[in-house]
C-alpha cells in the first residue's frame, strides 16, 4: 500500500463522526448535571457577579461561537483584557478584535523555560492578551508546548497528587481549549477531557482560581457542542 | 553483526532472540535491566518461578542455559543510564540494540550501540509519534501497524526508518485487542529488520517529523469512542 494513500483514505467517515458526536454530547450531558461538584458553592460565590452567567452557560444549553476564521490572520489585537477577553470567548460573547498584519516577535519557549513560575504567567497573559491568538498558526509551536506540559508534566503531578501551579495549568487548559475551538485539533480537546476525568479529590486544588477554572469549564462545554471535528491539520 | 535486546524480563528477552538467532551473520545477546524499583534479582527470580507454570518451561529455560553457557546474558546490576552500566555496554562492542524494555533511552545508552537501538512502534511513522498511536490512528480513520526505527532521544523522533507494515485492525473488538495484535508482531518485525539491515542495497526511510504530530494518552472518552468503532 502506498504511504500517502493509506494515510490520506477515510475510513467509515460518518461512523467515526457519529459515534464522536455522541459521546460528546453524552460527555456535555454529564458536565450539565455534575458541574457544581467541580465548582463548589464557594467557589461560586467568589465569582461575584460573575456566578450567574457561568451557571447559565454550564447548566443550560450553551451558546457556541464559532472562531475559526481567526486563523487566517496574522495577529489580533483587541482593547479588553486579557482576563475580559477570556471571560468573553468562555461565555461565547462577541470579542471586539482588529487583524493587523504583523505579529510580535516570535516568544522563545526557551526563553520561557528559563523564567519563574510567577514570570510564567505573566509572560502568556501578556502575549495572549487577546486569547484567540493562540490559534494563529504560527502559534503551533508555543501551542504544541503547552500541550506537552499538560500531557506529560501536568498530568503527572496533578495525577500523583503532588501540588502544581494551578493557575499555570488552568491557563493553559483555556488556551489549549481555545486553541482546539479554532484548530479543530482533537488532541486538545482530549487535553480537557483527560484534565476533567481526573479524581474529583484532585480538583480541590484547582479551586484556588475560580475564574480560570470555570472559565476552562465553559470552554470545554462549547467544545463538546462542537459538531465538526477534523483530523489534526499538519503545520 | 552483534545485536543485544535490551529486556526488562527475562522472557522477553528469550523470545526475542529465539526470532533472530538464526539471521545469517547476526549473533544474538540478552542484556537484562531492571526498569523498575524493586530488585532485579527479586523480579527476575519470581519470573522464572512464574515460568514454572507455563507449558512451555522446558523450552524456556533450555534456551535460557544454552544462552548463559555461551556468554550470550548479561545482566545490568545498576540502571541502564547509570555511567557504570554504559561503559559496560560499551565493552560489549554490539552493534543494534533491540528495545524490548519499558525505558526511555538517554542519548549516551544509544550512542553504546554502534548503529543504534531499534524500536518496534506501534504506529505509522512519521505521522503518529508519541502515545496510544494506535488508538488516535483508528479515532482519525487512518491504517494501524508498526514502524521499526533507530530511536533517538526524543520521542519517536528518530531519523532513520527500517521497515514500516501496515496491520489492519479487522476482528479487534476493542483497543486491547488491537494493542495485542499490534506488539505481537514486533518480534517478527525486528528479526525483518535486521535482515533488512544486512543487505547491501538497503537504504533508510527518513523520519520526517514534520510530517506528523505527537500524540498523547487517550482520554477515557475518546477511548470508549474507539472501541465503538473498532465493534462496528
Amino acid at each position: 500500500m502506498d504511504l500517502g494513500i493509506a494515510l490520506s483514505r477515510p475510513v467509515r467517515l460518518d461512523c467515526r463522526q457519529d459515534i464522536l458526536l455522541e459521546a460528546s454530547l453524552r460527555r456535555r450531558a454529564e458536565l450539565r448535571r455534575s458541574w457544581k461538584g467541580f465548582v463548589s458553592a464557594k467557589t461560586l460565590e467568589n465569582l461575584g457577579s460573575l456566578a450567574p452567567e457561568i451557571e447559565s452557560s454550564l447548566s443550560e444549553q450553551n451558546a457556541v461561537r464559532d472562531w475559526r476564521p481567526v486563523a487566517t490572520f496574522a495577529w489580533i489585537h483587541c482593547d479588553a483584557s486579557f482576563s475580559d477577553c477570556l471571560r468573553l470567548i468562555a461565555l461565547a460573547a462577541n470579542v471586539e478584535y482588529r487583524p493587523v498584519d504583523v505579529r510580535p516577535a516570535g516568544f522563545s519557549l526557551e526563553d520561557l523555560k528559563k523564567r519563574s513560575l510567577a514570570d510564567r504567567l505573566t509572560a502568556l497573559c501578556a502575549r495572549y492578551r487577546c486569547p484567540l491568538n493562540i490559534g494563529i498558526p504560527s502559534e503551533s509551536d508555543v501551542a504544541e508546548e503547552l500541550l506537552r506540559q499538560l500531557m506529560v508534566l501536568d498530568r503527572t503531578t496533578l495525577g500523583g497528587g503532588a501540588e502544581c501551579d494551578v493557575d499555570m495549568v488552568l491557563l493553559k487548559l483555556n488556551l489549549v481549549g481555545i486553541r482546539a475551538m479554532i484548530t479543530r485539533d482533537l488532541r486538545m480537546l482530549d487535553a480537557l477531557n483527560y484534565f476533567y476525568e481526573l479524581p474529583r479529590r484532585l480538583w480541590t486544588s484547582l479551586r484556588a482560581n475560580p475564574r480560570l477554572l470555570v472559565f476552562w469549564l465553559c470552554i470545554y462545554a462549547q467544545l463538546l457542542r462542537t459538531p465538526d471535528w477534523q483530523q489534526c491539520r499538519l503545520p | 553483526m552483534q545485536v543485544a535486546v535490551i529486556a526488562g524480563s527475562i522472557s522477553a528477552g528469550i523470545r526475542i532472540a529465539k526470532e533472530i538467532e538464526h539471521i545469517p551473520g547476526v549473533d544474538v545477546s540478552v542484556v537484562l535491566c531492571n526498569v523498575g524499583m524493586r530488585s532485579p534479582l527479586l523480579r527476575w527470580s519470581r519470573e522464572l518461578l512464574l515460568a514454572l507454570g507455563s507449558l512451555k518451561w522446558g523450552t524456556f529455560t533450555a534456551k535460557l542455559c544454552s544462552y548463559v553457557r555461551r556468554g550470550r546474558v548479561f545482566i545490568l546490576r545498576r540502571p541502564l543510564e547509570d555511567p557504570t552500566s554504559i561503559q559496560y555496554l560499551r565493552s560489549l562492542q554490539f552493534d543494534v540494540g533491540l528495545h524490548a524494555a519499558n525505558v526511555i533511552y538517554r542519548e549516551a545508552t544509544i550512542s553504546a550501540f554502534r548503529m543504534g537501538i531499534l524500536n518496534a512502534h506501534i504506529g505509522i511513522l512519521p505521522k503518529y509519534r508519541g502515545r496510544s498511536v494506535a488508538q488516535w490512528s483508528i479515532l482519525q480513520g487512518d491504517p494501524t501497524g508498526v514502524t521499526v526505527f533507530f530511536i533517538d532521544s526524543g520521542i519517536d523522533t528518530g531519523g532513520r526508518i527500517v521497515l514500516r507494515e501496515f496491520i489492519p485492525s479487522k476482528g479487534c473488538n476493542d483497543v486491547e485487542a488491537l494493542r495485542n495484535r499490534l506488539f505481537s508482531c514486533a518480534d517478527r518485525l525486528y528479526r525483518q529488520a535486521l535482515e533488512a539491515l544486512g543487505r547491501p542495497e538497503f537504504q533508510f526511510e527518513r523520519n520526517n517529523i514534520s510530517a506528523g504530530k505527537r500524540y498523547y494518552v487517550m482520554s477515557k472518552m475518546l477511548t470508549g469512542v474507539v472501541n465503538e468503532i473498532l465493534s462496528n
